[in-house]
């Protein structure tokens, strides 16, 4: 077999594969490494190759739990065979629960005067500095209002001990998801704040009931989900 | 019908959100400390609905004794009781539930998607001031007295029930004429006569002696003016004094 024929195995391999130089440069990457470096740096991989690399030359597994923005993975492998280059490959986790979306009980609504009520209740009595911006264009669309409001009373519960909260709801630019063969653009409420909320299971639980992604990058979480009118 | 007291900056947020609420198909959750005024705030938002005591409605589950159908909107008081909250909830499912609870329940169901705090009454200021003046105004005419009451301690370790059991006992006290003493007294002393209790004069002393003293020592500045004033040997006040202090 030819060097190119392992190189396509690469390259078209589901988890990504990245190459380094020995100051932490990417030498090489295949597809899938793209779309991870949207959601962590260089540095972050690098460094993950280089504390998890086995003691001398060779190649190594590692059971972790790994998660870059909607990205999770469940192992990585690290190699090098000289002091010149290390390679880190990370295993992608499948999901293997129902992926077709049925979304019951839907009902239209503002989802401002959602946000409203959950925002208002969750810090009724806190002293928390909030920011809204809100694209007041997004029209009045379908939801299943309990399971909604459930989730954001979680989202807004992360961060009841925080002092300020930046709030925005905006429509994703270029980015559609297709359900019963209709595409729907994709609402995001994003929350920003100095205070990094730590366990977002019960949230990520809460959001999956209504079909809504969950996102923790840095001090930010997103919810995404699509916008049925 | 009394309507909940909505003047302090958190009362109205929640009485506006529960307004907003009522429209959605969902249930409201009203949780707070003993005598915030959950239930009031629950038949403020919604005067013409059917409420239940949770234990009861649980109780007329159990036997089928209650037609569901008849109901598409109900308030249910003190869902801490409740015995068997999954059946329960299970039961109502069809129905918007608007319930109260205590500062601790947990909604572990995940039933309600609104939950409303009411902050104890310490905390809100407007609140208290004009729920105090509502409680003066209905002591004085209950006790018809046109005392000055502005000043009367108040109690609010239970919020609204005890504010309201601090205001009408102390209105009661300043209302209170020589000839109702004197019944009280005489009940009071009659009972404890029966009961064997207190037998000789010597025993009595001491029901007139200590509000005396005490009612002195508020007014005098010294024991000194006090005795003077009682009209009482100096020293033999002091013993009393120290006697009454001891115990």
């Amino acid at each position: 077999m030819t060097l190119e024929f392992y190189k396509g195995l690469v390259e078209y391999d589901l988890n990504p594969f990245i190459l380094f130089n020995n100051n932490g440069k990417i030498i090489e990457f295949n597809t899938e490494a793209e779309f991870l470096l949207n959601y962590a740096s260089s540095n972050e991989l690098y460094n993950l190759a280089i504390n998890n690399a086995p003691k001398t030359f060779g190649f190594e597994h590692k059971y972790l739990s790994l998660k870059y923005g909607k990205l999770s993975y469940y192992a990585i492998l690290i190699g090098y065979l000289d002091d010149e280059t290390i390679g880190l490959k990370l295993y992608q986790e499948v999901d293997k629960t129902n992926k077709i979306k049925k979304i019951d009980n839907l009902q239209e609504i503002n989802i401002f005067h959602l946000i409203d009520i959950s925002k208002t209740t969750t810090f009724l009595n806190s002293k928390i500095k909030i920011t809204e911006i809100y694209d007041i264009s997004i029209p009045e669309l379908k939801l299943n209002i309990d399971n909604f409001l459930l989730t954001l009373n979680e989202l807004f519960s992360l961060y009841t001990t925080s002092t300020n909260l930046t709030i925005e709801v905006y429509i994703k630019i270029g980015v559609y998801e297709i359900i019963n063969k209709k595409k729907h653009s994709i609402i995001v409420i994003q929350l920003k704040s100095d205070f990094i909320p730590k366990d977002i299971t019960k949230l990520e639980q809460q959001a999956s009931k209504s079909h809504i992604n969950t996102f923790i990058i840095d001090n930010i979480i997103k919810l995404e989900f699509p916008m049925i009118l | 019908m009394e309507k909940f007291i909505a003047l302090s900056p958190s009362t109205t947020k929640a009485l506006l959100v529960a307004q907003m609420s009522i429209k959605l198909p969902i249930n409201i959750l009203i949780y707070g400390e003993q005598g915030v005024g959950k239930k009031v705030f629950a038949k403020t938002i919604l005067p013409n609905i059917y409420d239940f005591e949770a234990v009861e409605l649980e109780r007329l589950l159990k036997n089928k004794t209650i037609e569901l159908n008849n109901y598409k909107m109900i308030i249910v008081y003190n869902i801490d009781n409740i015995i068997n909250k999954k059946e329960f909830f299970n039961y109502l499912k069809n129905i918007k539930i608007i319930a109260t609870a205590s500062q601790n329940y947990t909604d572990t169901l995940n039933i309600f998607a609104v939950k409303i705090e009411i902050e104890p009454l310490k905390n809100r200021i407007e609140d208290l001031n004009s729920l105090k003046q509502y409680y003066i105004k209905k002591a004085k005419n209950l006790y018809n007295t046109e005392e000055d009451i502005n000043d009367i301690p108040i109690d609010l370790t239970l919020n609204a029930i005890s504010l309201k059991q601090s205001i009408f006992k102390n209105i009661l006290l300043k209302s209170i004429t020589k000839t109702d003493i004197q019944d009280i007294l005489q009940e009071f002393i009659l009972k404890e006569l029966q009961k064997g209790n207190i037998k000789t004069y010597k025993d009595f002393i001491d029901f007139f002696e200590k509000p005396l003293l005490n009612a002195a020592k508020i007014k005098y500045k010294s024991q000194l003016q006090m005795a003077k004033e009682l009209q009482i040997n100096r020293v033999t006040l002091r013993k009393k004094l120290s006697k009454m202090e001891e115990l």
